[in-house]
């Protein structure tokens, strides 16, 4: 749990080597928004100078820059989905990632726990093969072109589901809630929505979030699979489960209670990985169903060469894994008494 | 000189044993044989590319009096994709680049990694503690996200994609080879080495290495296929800005916009990409088997 904090520092360490590389003009590029020009921009650049000491040695800017970036202090970003400060791009993207990536988590966990059991109790049947072979299948797909075969599947050919973005543009028309593509208060459409009692364009909402959220469940969902397959058939081999069949316990409670209990822990333990593995999903999923999240903004600022975006994402997705894994850690020492910090 | 002779009777008995427990496994098996079709596509078009009917072996060949998507017919096996390019051609011409790619981040990543497990374990202490504390902290920012920040400070080109994903990937096989390194050191015969008077240095790179080596040959197999993935994946997000380079990814981002019309340019080469990354891994699991003790006892 001590770890934490130096591992807090070290990723601020990165994102400032990463601003460094290029000699200072990065961490100006992050913070002097590219419409500026002649004597305002010479200006700004005069208050830059001034706010991060940029004439001391690298190691005493590291700290003005760290002030700065606790502060709130995180630069400009300008792309074509949105120009202004990070703090204010990250606070109307990331409501919108979040709760694509709960819809995701949620239908993994409903998803992979049955199956890896069920694989597990039917171990080499034709079940078992075919989602093996299924799983795997998934495993080697790349994100996008899971997205894209659903895509064609479910929009272009059945058209049951719509193709992308998160609302039906004639819709939200003249709604008081919600302008340019942003809704008010959560900024997640299919909460606020819900708040001002438009079911209507909640069912919409809904709809678009079924697919970008398949698609991400689909990417992670065959490791965990996988891990609770295997941490289950370990499991049904050990002495206490033969005790409880033995003392005559319908198999149907001794797979559900005594073993699937048990073999959780693990999986439970590798819900990081899971976590992280949602976060490098929504770059690309965002991107095939332009729906405008953190990973959507992450991929238009790399292709607009902005600074503020990318540094801005990056510093964020790290701060998330950081501190998830820390929660994680204080719930295992909860779960878990063996475990102790 | 009988004694010389048999520990090579005894090698060769091995080593036909490994082949045995290899070939039992029918996926593996099937899993290898496409891998060596990427294999030889690769080698053929980096190193003979005059044997192939190509003009521009390293770059696509456009078509813009015809750009617009054709379906797959007698001419074009496998369609054409946005502006006019035959798949076909496209595709072969892809599978080498992806493929030395792969290669190229897998070696050296899975080189520091190991010389880094390996003095991590050697050093022991605080060294240990510091190298596993850096991969924690690399490992706190997700590889796509972290590749793109690299790409951005080096400029997106192939050499700084390559770059990027060897910084990003390096972690990974330090704690592997770590943790494979230390199961290794627990091992009786580390022992008896140390007891026979061996040196540390002799017990590192005498003993240990080469038999912590098979574990991380395993999962350098299984991660060609996830690095083709990731690079797949920049390369469809727009990492490389020069267009006409022959890399799969870029084949399926360029028939994006074309999904609802002609599905074909983009699953075509999306299905490239996922054999390769299937093969890899049924392939990885063919050899997992084979450094696996339990499997070779059941033969």
């Amino acid at each position: 749990m001590l770890l934490f904090i130096p591992t807090l520092i070290g990723l601020t360490v990165i994102v400032f080597t990463l601003l460094h590389i290029g000699g200072t003009t990065k961490l100006l590029a992050m913070y002097l928004s590219p419409r500026l020009t002649g004597a305002a921009r010479a200006h700004v650049i005069a208050e830059l100078d001034a706010k991060f000491h940029l004439n001391q040695p690298v190691y005493v800017q590291y700290f003005y820059w760290l002030i700065q970036i606790l502060e709130g202090n995180w630069g400009i970003t300008n792309t074509p989905l949105y120009s202004g400060p990070v703090t204010q791009a990250i606070a109307i993207f990331f409501p919108n990632t979040l709760i694509l990536t709960i819809f995701a988590a949620i239908i993994i966990w409903l998803v992979s726990i049955p199956l890896g059991v069920h694989t597990a109790v039917n171990r080499d049947k034709p079940s078992d093969n075919a989602i093996r072979v299924a799983s795997l299948t998934f495993y080697a797909m790349p994100w996008y072109l899971i997205g894209v075969v659903l895509i064609i599947i479910f929009a272009v050919y059945f058209r049951i589901l719509p193709i992308a973005g998160t609302v039906n543009p004639s819709l939200v028309v003249g709604l008081s809630w919600y302008h340019n593509g942003i809704s008010y208060p959560t900024h997640i459409l299919l909460i606020d929505a819900l708040l001002h009692g438009d079911f209507k364009v909640a069912w919409n909402a809904f709809l678009h979030l079924i697919m970008p959220s398949v698609t991400l469940s689909l990417g992670v969902m065959a490791a965990l699979i996988r891990l609770m397959r295997g941490t289950m058939l370990e499991t049904m081999d050990q002495d206490f489960v033969n005790f409880a069949r033995a003392k005559g316990v319908p198999e149907k409670v001794v797979i559900n209670l005594h073993a699937k209990n048990n073999a959780l822990l693990p999986v439970v333990t590798n819900f990081g990985y899971l976590v992280a593995g949602l976060l490098g999903g929504v770059v690309v999923i965002e991107d095939v169903f332009s729906y405008p999240g953190i990973g959507m903004w992450l991929t238009s600022a790399m292709l607009n060469n902005d600074m503020g975006g990318i540094m801005g994402g990056t510093l964020l997705f790290g701060l998330i894994l950081v501190t998830t894994s820390l929660f994680l850690d204080i719930l295992y020492a909860k779960i878990d008494p063996r475990i102790r910090y | 000189m009988s004694a010389q002779k048999t520990a090579k009777e005894d090698k060769h008995r091995e080593l036909k044993l490994s082949m045995e427990v290899f070939f039992s496994n029918k996926s593996a098996v099937a899993g290898l044989v496409i891998f060596l079709f990427y294999f030889f596509d690769a080698i053929i078009l980096q190193f003979f590319p005059q044997v192939m009917p190509f003009k521009h072996p390293y770059s696509l060949t456009p078509n813009y009096v015809n750009p617009i998507p054709l379906p797959p017919s007698k001419k074009f096996p496998f369609g054409t994709t946005y502006p006019g390019v035959n798949l076909l051609t496209a595709i072969i011409k892809s599978i080498r680049l992806d493929f030395w790619l792969s290669l190229a981040v897998v070696v050296p990543g899975a080189f520091l990694g190991v010389i880094i497990g390996i003095v991590a374990t050697y050093f022991g202490g605080l060294v240990d503690e510091v190298l596993m504390r850096i991969t924690d902290i690399v490992f706190s920012i997700p590889y796509l996200v972290l590749a793109i920040a690299i790409g951005y400070v080096l400029g997106r080109t192939l050499d700084s994609m390559m770059i990027a994903l060897i910084l990003v990937w390096w972690p990974l096989y330090a704690r592997y080879a770590r943790s494979v390194t230390l199961e290794v050191k627990e091992i009786t015969f580390i022992e008896a080495a140390r007891a026979a008077g061996s040196s540390k240095m002799k017990i590192m790179f005498r003993h240990i290495l080469p038999n912590s080596l098979p574990p991380v040959f395993v999962q350098m197999s299984l991660d060609l296929g996830t690095i083709m993935l990731t690079i797949s994946a920049l390369a469809f997000i727009g990492f490389l800005p020069a267009a006409n380079l022959p890399e799969l990814g870029y084949l399926t981002s360029l028939g994006y916009n074309y999904v609802e019309t002609a599905p074909w340019a983009m699953i075509i080469p999306g299905m490239f990409i996922v054999l390769f990354a299937l093969a890899v891994n049924l392939m990885g699991d063919g050899f997992r088997d084979v450094i696996d003790p339990r499997r070779r006892s059941a033969l």
